[in-house]
C-alpha cells in the first residue's frame, strides 16, 4: 500500500516537473528560434532539461521517454563539448520541438492514466542522423574534436564527474555480520553517507532499495562499491556506519586499476565492450570521462558532483514554488468562506446584545480577527491568480509552427504575460486564444511578402500578443499587421450563405459586420486549410469567452491589419456586487453592470396596454422590469417612487429594475445553484452573505434576454 | 486535506457497503406526515437538521422551497408533502431536515416530524397495490408497503423522489412555451 502510494506520488512529481521543464525548453527554444545559434547557457539548460527528464523517466521505466531524451542529450552534449561552428539551427530547433512534443504526448497519456507506448525509434533514428551529421561536417573540415568523443561510441556515453588530479579512487567492500537485518537498508545508508563527498560511486548489488533479496545478496557476498572521491581514506571510513559490519575491506586504486574495476562492475550491462575501452582509455587525457551505464543504473551524484558548479550560476533566480492540487485549494477556500460567516455569527451574537453590557476587550479581540479573517481571504484570492506565461508560451509555438509550415515570416511580440488571471479564466481562455492566434498567421498576413512590400510595410509580418489588466478585466489582444478584415468581402460571403438578412450594406455598422466572421459557418478563406478555414471556431470562441462572462471586440483596418480582443474579468470566483433586498429575498447584481442608481416619481412610467412598462430618464426611454412581478416575491414595494431603480447595463443595452432597498456592497463568492435546481433564467448563481443567508445573484444578460423573449 | 477528506469519504463507502450488507441492511429512517409514515432507507441520510432559513428560488416546481446553507454548502430543499400533492403545513419546532445523498446528490427533505428508525424485513415489504392502474404510476416513488405493528409504512425510492418525469415533462412545456 504505502510502495503503491509511493509511485502514484513519484509519477506525479515526474509529471509536474517534466511538464515545467518542457515549457521552460520551449521558452528557450522560441526564445532563439531566430538567432543563429544557441549560445552556451541555453545548451546547458536544455542539456539538463534532458538529462533530468532522462534521469527521471529512467527511474520510472518509460524507456521510450528515456531512449528519445538521451538521444537529443547527446546531441546537446555534443553542443557542448565541442562547440562546432555551423549548426543547422533551424533544424536543431526542430529537432528539440520534435522531442518536446513527443514526451508531451507521453506525459499526457500518463495524465489519462494510459501507458505511454509512443514509438521513440523514428525521431531516435533522425537524431542519430542529425547529430552524425554534424560530426561529419566537423570531421570533414579538420577541426580537432575532443578526444572522448572519439573513442566512445555516441549512444553509450552517460556524463560522470571530471575526475580531478586530486581525486582519489577506492574500492571498499563492506560485508555485515550473518545475523544482521535489513542489511540492504545498511548498505543504502553507507551509500547516502558517501554521497556527500563522491564525485562518482558504483555499487553492487545495485537494486538494494527496491529488491528485498539483495539483503540476503549482501549478507552472503557483501557490499561493494567504486568510489571517486576528493576525501581522504580516514574521512571516507568515518562516514561508514561500521555498527554492524564484520569486515570492510578499503583498496585505494590508482586511476587506472579505477577504471578497470568500473568496466567489471559494468560486466553484467549489455555494451560492456564499449564501457570499457572508454573508461580505460579516457585516463589517458584529461577530458571528461564517460562510461557506459544505462539510464537504469545507479550512478549515484552525477548530476550534483558533475554539473552542480557550473548550473549553479546559470541557474535564474528562481521563485521558492509548491504546487497544490487545485482541489485542496478549493477546500481552503470553502473553509475560509465559512470561518468568515462563523465569525460573523460570533460577534453579532445576539447574546452580546444585552444592554449596559461593557464589552471593550472584547471589541478590540473581535478587531483583531476580523483583520486576520479579511487577510487570509485576500491571500486565498490572490492565490488562485497565476500569470498568462504559459499561456502566452503556448502561442509562441504555434505561431512558430504554423508561419513555418505556411512558409510566412512572421515575428511575435508579446506583451504583458506576467498579468495574472484567475485559473479557471486561463483554462477557458487558452482555446480561444489559440484560435485567434492562428487565425491572425494563417488569413491575418499576407501570403506573399511582395503584397506587403508593395504598400510599404516591412515583408515581415508581425503579430502582437498583448495582455493588460484595467478595471477589473483583462484584456488580451491578438494583432497583426496583415490585409485586415474587407468589408465588402465580409459583407458579400455572409449574404451569399445566407447568415444575414438582405439589407444593404450601409445599413450595418462597422462593429456589425466584422461581427459576422463570428456567426457559425462563416469562413472568409476561400480553402480550408489544416489551420483554418472550416467555419467551426471564430463563433465557438465567442462561445467560450461569453460562458466565461467575457467579450470579444474585433477592430480591423483593411491593408493595414486586425485587432481582436477578448475581454475578460479578472476572476469568476468572486465578484463585486451590490447586495439589494427584494420583498424578503436578498438579491445581489454585479457593481460592474450598474449604471446608476435613481428615485423617480410616477410620472415616468410609461404602460403599454400590454402590460410593458418603460421609465423614462432624462429623455431616453429604458425597458422597466419590476423584480418582485417577474419572481412573484410577496411583501415587496409597488410604487416606484418608494423603491429603488437601478440602471443596469449589458453589451449596450441596458435596463431599468425596481428593487426594494439597497443592503451594502460586498465582495461575494459565486457559487453555482445547485444542478438539481431547474435553470431559471436572469439568475446566475448564489452566494452566501455575511450573516450566512444565502443570496441569488442576478444575470442581467438573462434579464435581457428573458425581456426580449416576451416582448 | 482534500485528499484525506477523499480518502475518509472512500473508507466511509466501504464501511457502508459492509454496512449496508449487515448492520445497515433494512433499516428506514421513518417520518410522519399528515396520518400516513414513511420511511426512507437509512444508507440514504446523511444528517437530520433542525429547519432553517430558507432562500426562495423564483420559478421553480412548488415542492423545491429553496436552498440552505449546509456549513458552507449550498444544497436545494423540497417539501415532502407538497411533494406528495397533500395540502402544505405550517413549520413548527418538529419539522425538520431530512440531508439525503442521492447518487452524489445531496437534497433536503422537509418532513413534518421524525418517526423513528426502525428495521424492517424483506419478507414484510409488499409491492404497492396496483388497482390496475399500472400505466398512470403516480405513486412510483412508494417501492413497497411494510406492515410494523398496526401501522403501515410507505417505503420511499429516494432517486424517484428527487429526480422525477414531472420536472422533464414542465421543462418541455417551458420549451413549447417559448416555441409558441
Amino acid at each position: 500500500m504505502a510502495e503503491e502510494f509511493n509511485t502514484e506520488s513519484m509519477l506525479d512529481i515526474f509529471l509536474y516537473e517534466s511538464g515545467q521543464l518542457l515549457e521552460k525548453l520551449e521558452g528557450i527554444i522560441l526564445e532563439k528560434q531566430d538567432a543563429d545559434c544557441f549560445d552556451d547557457d541555453d545548451i546547458n539548460e536544455i542539456f539538463r532539461v534532458m538529462h533530468t527528464i532522462k534521469g527521471s523517466s529512467g527511474v520510472l521505466m518509460y524507456e521510450n521517454i528515456t531512449k528519445v531524451t538521451h538521444k537529443l542529450e547527446d546531441v546537446f552534449y555534443y553542443l557542448r563539448e565541442s562547440h562546432p561552428d555551423d549548426v543547422p539551427h533551424m533544424e536543431l530547433v526542430e529537432k528539440v520541438l520534435a522531442v518536446s512534443d513527443f514526451v508531451t504526448g507521453e506525459l499526457d497519456k500518463l495524465k489519462n492514466g494510459e501507458t505511454p507506448d509512443g514509438d521513440e525509434k523514428q525521431l531516435v533514428e533522425d537524431l542519430d542522423e542529425f547529430l552524425g551529421r554534424l560530426k561529419g561536417e566537423i570531421t570533414k573540415q579538420g577541426i580537432q574534436m575532443p578526444q572522448a568523443n572519439k573513442h566512445v561510441e555516441p549512444t553509450q556515453f552517460y556524463i560522470t564527474p571530471v575526475a580531478g588530479d586530486d581525486s582519489h579512487f577506492y574500492r571498499i567492500s563492506i560485508h555485515y555480520r550473518s545475523d544482521t537485518q535489513m542489511s540492504n537498508l545498511r548498505a543504502y545508508s553507507a551509500t547516502y553517507a558517501l554521497k556527500e563527498v563522491a564525485e562518482d560511486l558504483l555499487y553492487t548489488p545495485d537494486d538494494i532499495l527496491s529488491n528485498e533479496a539483495s539483503a540476503d545478496v549482501i549478507v552472503a557476498e557483501g557490499f561493494h562499491m567504486l568510489l571517486q572521491t576528493k576525501s581522504s581514506k580516514e574521512e571516507v571510513i568515518a562516514l561508514i556506519d561500521s555498527s554492524e559490519a564484520e569486515e570492510i575491506n578499503f583498496d585505494e586504486l590508482s586511476k587506472e586499476e579505477y577504471g578497470r574495476a568500473l568496466s567489471e562492475f559494468g560486466r553484467e550491462e549489455a555494451e560492456p565492450a564499449a564501457a570499457a575501452p572508454a573508461a580505460t582509455k579516457d585516463e589517458n587525457n584529461k577530458e571528461a570521462k564517460k562510461e557506459g551505464p544505462k539510464p537504469g543504473d545507479y550512478v549515484v551524484k552525477t548530476k550534483e558532483a558533475g554539473k552542480g558548479k557550473t548550473l549553479a550560476k546559470n541557474q535564474p533566480k528562481q521563485q521558492s514554488i509548491i504546487s497544490v492540487n487545485v482541489e485542496k485549494m478549493d477546500a481552503l477556500m470553502d473553509l475560509i468562506g465559512e470561518l468568515v460567516i462563523a465569525e460573523a455569527v460570533v460577534l453579532q451574537n445576539p447574546d452580546l446584545k444585552v444592554p449596559g453590557l461593557e464589552l471593550s476587550n472584547f471589541q478590540k479581540a473581535s478587531g483583531q480577527l476580523s483583520k486576520i479573517t479579511t487577510e487570509l481571504q485576500e491571500v486565498i484570492m490572490s492565490m488562485r491568480m497565476m500569470p498568462l506565461t504559459n499561456t502566452f508560451q503556448k502561442m509562441r509555438r504555434i505561431v512558430f509552427d504554423v508561419s513555418r509550415k505556411l512558409g510566412k515570416d512572421i515575428e511575435l511580440e508579446v506583451i504583458g504575460e506576467n498579468t495574472e488571471v484567475d485559473k479557471n479564466i486561463i483554462e477557458h481562455i487558452t482555446d480561444p486564444l489559440m484560435h485567434l492566434v492562428r487565425n491572425s498567421v494563417d488569413h491575418g498576413i499576407e501570403e506573399n511578402p511582395e503584397d506587403r512590400t508593395s504598400i510599404g510595410k516591412p515583408a515581415k509580418g508581425k503579430i502582437t500578443l498583448e495582455a493588460k489588466n484595467e478595471g477589473g478585466k483583462v484584456y488580451i489582444s491578438v494583432k497583426d499587421d496583415g490585409k485586415g478584415l474587407s468589408k465588402e468581402k465580409l459583407y458579400q460571403k455572409a449574404l451569399d450563405k445566407g447568415l444575414i438578412e438582405n439589407k444593404a450594406m450601409s445599413e450595418f455598422t462597422e462593429k456589425e459586420i466584422f461581427r459576422f466572421i463570428t456567426l457559425p459557418g462563416f469562413s472568409t478563406k476561400e480553402e480550408v486549410t489544416e489551420y483554418s478555414g472550416r467555419g467551426v471556431g471564430m463563433d465557438v470562441v465567442v462561445k467560450n469567452i461569453q460562458s466565461i462572462s467575457g467579450r470579444l471586440d474585433i477592430s480591423s483596418v483593411e491593408f493595414e491589419g486586425s485587432e481582436m480582443t477578448l475581454v475578460i474579468p479578472l476572476t469568476l470566483a468572486i465578484i463585486n456586487g451590490i447586495v439589494v433586498q427584494v420583498g424578503n429575498s436578498p438579491f445581489v447584481i454585479e457593481t460592474a453592470s450598474i449604471k446608476e442608481f435613481v428615485r423617480v416619481g410616477e410620472d415616468s412610467l410609461i404602460s403599454e396596454p400590454s402590460g410593458e412598462e418603460y421609465i423614462v430618464l432624462r429623455g431616453e426611454c429604458y425597458p422597466f422590469i419590476r423584480l418582485n412581478q417577474r419572481y412573484d416575491l410577496p411583501d415587496s414595494i409597488d410604487k416606484i417612487e418608494e423603491g429603488i431603480i437601478v440602471v443596469l447595463e449589458h453589451e449596450g443595452s441596458q435596463v431599468c429594475v425596481l428593487i426594494d432597498k439597497l443592503l451594502q456592497e460586498q465582495e461575494i463568492v459565486v457559487k453555482p445553484i445547485p444542478s438539481y435546481v431547474r435553470k431559471v433564467k436572469g439568475l446566475s448563481g448564489c452566494t452566501q452573505l455575511g450573516d450566512g443567508s444565502i443570496a441569488l445573484i442576478l444575470d442581467i444578460a438573462g434579464l435581457l434576454m428573458h425581456d426580449g423573449e416576451r416582448r | 486535506m482534500a485528499e484525506e477528506l477523499l480518502k475518509k469519504e472512500e473508507t466511509g463507502e466501504t464501511e457502508e457497503l459492509l454496512e449496508d450488507d449487515d448492520s445497515q441492511k433494512g433499516m428506514f429512517m421513518t417520518f410522519q406526515t399528515g396520518k400516513e409514515f414513511f420511511g426512507i432507507s437509512i444508507s440514504y441520510v446523511n444528517e437530520i437538521i433542525a429547519m432553517q432559513p430558507i432562500a426562495a428560488i423564483p420559478e421553480v416546481e412548488d415542492y423545491v422551497k429553496g436552498l440552505i446553507n449546509l456549513r458552507g454548502k449550498i444544497i436545494p430543499v423540497i417539501d415532502v408533502r407538497v411533494r406528495f400533492k397533500m395540502e402544505p403545513c405550517e413549520y413548527t419546532d418538529r419539522t425538520c431536515i431530512i440531508v439525503i445523498d442521492v447518487k452524489s446528490t445531496m437534497i433536503g427533505l422537509i418532513v413534518e416530524r421524525l418517526a423513528d428508525v426502525d428495521t424492517i424485513a424483506e419478507d414484510s415489504i409488499a409491492p404497492p397495490p396496483s388497482l390496475g392502474r399500472k400505466e398512470h404510476e403516480h405513486n412510483k416513488y412508494v417501492y413497497g408497503l411494510a406492515r410494523t405493528g398496526d401501522t403501515v409504512t410507505l417505503l420511499l425510492d429516494p432517486e424517484k423522489l428527487i429526480k422525477q418525469d414531472d420536472i422533464v415533462a414542465a421543462m418541455e412545456d417551458v420549451r413549447k412555451d417559448e416555441q409558441s
